[in-house]
């Protein structure tokens, strides 16, 4: 276990070395969660900034918006997929099979390592600066509050799990670019991150609403909201364990599949 | 020059040739692009079908929009995007040198040798967008208007590809440059939206330091009538003459960034 935390520190400091990237990033995050905003009060704008859509206010939009910065704003899924491309291109995938440790799990212990550094140094400082022009709602109770995180925890382990399935199908495909834009296609629109599932019209809402994508940012964000009521948010919470789980042995199984058939081409 | 002309187009043959090596996989790579861009412009759909408008345009209006962003950035990129982006590469591990000793010009190799018929997906699904839209938008085409949108069109292109240059040949001088093209793609992803929504802070920055609105909602949006901030009346001519503009302030900087050039590896 505790070559994994050595593999997520690693990872943490690895991005810490370039330091004058560190402030280029914080200036494109603040410039995208402002952007995400002002979508948000330029569309309220037109139909009366006090007006409710689908029972939904300009000031819980905002807040979402800003939820979904943080949500989504610290993982990068296509990070996986193309480290999974790249060492089947270059042929390092043959190093890892030699070594007593799981490919799978030394990615997530990267990809944890990376997270927890853009939360810390990119994420908190930026929603926090933009919550504070156009404020932010608090949870709509301390249950919300609490779930919201179990939420979001699950959010980040599920998008894992669900990059590192698409990064494997590359071992079939031998290259994992369109892997990476398909499943960042899905993302976009299923996940929730630019417009949420109750601005949908039906029944693409009902669908969006039960594919695993929902989990990412469109659940962990209406729970806090108040949207799901305290036996919905169980539900959900319980269907989304269930896709995690799902992709989990889906991983296993693919890796397993997958480590028995490669050809290395490159190295 | 000459002597430039009659190789460039061996250059990009050998290149197509190459890239159409694997054809299954080129046209999957093309399907997965066009997708993903489609989904962008599907969550615009959704957000038009309930609010009706977006700073004052509709769905039409925004669909040409967004076809006239991409088919312009992609036209441009193809120019430049890729080759510029491994020009960090190539100066780090010292084979930018071994295009210095060349008889040619290191940055019409660059390019021509590198020209991206990836774009195509990109293309396909600007065009297509931008055939439905501008029919189906409301406003009287004439002649002049038609000209007036060609010309933005292959000014915003030329913007494009001279910020890209810019961007990817300061690499010549700081050996690293992809985080600023992570700050570009920020601002270029903003430029789908009609610029009066943005802070005004944001508005400015994309008018003069990163001018990706000149290649999107100024030039439309002063197609269509529509008031744009900061510029006003002056948007269709500042957008006609951008791109010939930068494209001069980018060959200057070029020149400026191959003088200053050390190399870095080898």
């Amino acid at each position: 276990m505790s070559a994994y935390t050595a593999f997520a520190r690693s990872s943490f400091q690895s991005q810490l070395a370039y330091r004058n990237e560190v402030w280029a990033n914080i200036f494109g995050k603040l410039v995208q969660v402002f952007a995400r905003v002002a979508i948000w009060l330029a569309v309220y704008a037109g139909v009366g900034a006090a007006t409710l859509v689908n029972g939904i206010s300009l000031q819980q939009m905002i807040t979402y918006a800003l939820l979904g910065g943080a949500v989504m704003g610290a993982t990068r899924p296509e990070r996986v997929i193309n480290e999974i491309g790249r060492s089947l291109k270059t042929g390092d995938i043959s190093v890892w099979l030699l070594k007593p440790l799981s490919y799978p799990l030394y990615l997530f212990a990267n990809e944890s390592g990376s997270f927890l550094y853009r939360l810390l140094t990119q994420v908190f400082p930026t929603v926090a600066f933009t919550a504070l022009f156009y404020g932010m709602l608090p949870p709509e109770s301390l249950f919300h509050g609490a779930m919201f995180v179990a939420f979001w925890a699950m959010s980040f382990i599920l998008l894992f799990l669900m990059s590192a399935f698409c990064g494997l199908i590359a071992f079939w495909l031998m290259t994992s670019f369109s892997l990476d834009w398909m499943f960042g296609a899905l993302l976009n629109l299923f996940s929730g991150l630019m417009v949420p599932f109750w601005f949908f019209p039906e029944p693409l809402a009902t669908l969006a609403r039960h594919l695993p994508f929902g989990f990412v940012v469109y659940y962990p964000n209406a729970v806090y909201l108040g949207q799901l009521s305290v036996t919905q948010t169980w539900l959900y919470l319980g269907l989304g364990l269930f896709w995690t789980a799902l992709f989990f042995v889906g991983v296993l199984w693919l890796w397993r599949k997958a480590s028995t058939r490669i050809t290395v081409q490159g190295g | 020059m000459l002597h430039h002309l009659r190789v460039l187009p061996l250059l990009v043959q050998m290149h197509i040739r190459s890239q159409m090596e694997y054809r299954g996989a080129f046209w999957l790579d093309r399907l997965a692009q066009i997708l993903s861009y489609g989904s962008v412009f599907a969550s615009i759909a959704i957000l038009l079908a309930r609010f009706e408008t977006l700073g004052g345009w509709n769905f039409p209006e925004l669909a040409l929009l967004f076809s006239f962003q991409l088919l312009a950035y992609s036209l441009g990129a193809a120019l430049s995007f890729v080759q510029l982006r491994d020009l960090e590469e190539l100066v780090r591990l010292g084979t930018y040198d071994t295009l210095l000793v060349k008889p040619f010009s290191p940055w019409a190799y660059l390019v021509f040798s590198g020209l991206n018929i990836g774009y195509v997906g990109h293309v396909i699904l600007a065009v297509a967008l931008m055939a439905w839209a501008t029919m189906a938008v409301d406003f009287n085409w004439s002649i002049w208007s038609a000209l007036f949108f060609v010309a933005a069109l292959i000014s915003s292109t030329l913007l494009t590809a001279a910020i890209i240059t810019m961007i990817g040949a300061t690499a010549l001088i700081w050996v690293r440059s992809n985080h600023l093209f992570a700050i570009f793609f920020g601002f270029w992803e903003l430029t789908r939206y009609p610029l009066n929504i943005f802070p005004s802070g944001i508005q400015f920055i994309l008018i003069t330091a990163v001018p990706l609105a000149l290649t999107s909602s100024v030039p439309v949006g002063a197609l269509l009538g529509k008031p744009i901030p900061i510029l006003g009346d002056w948007a269709g001519p500042v957008s006609l003459i951008a791109g010939p503009l930068w494209v001069l302030l980018a060959i200057a900087h070029w020149r400026y960034a191959t003088g200053k050039y050390q190399g870095a590896g080898g």
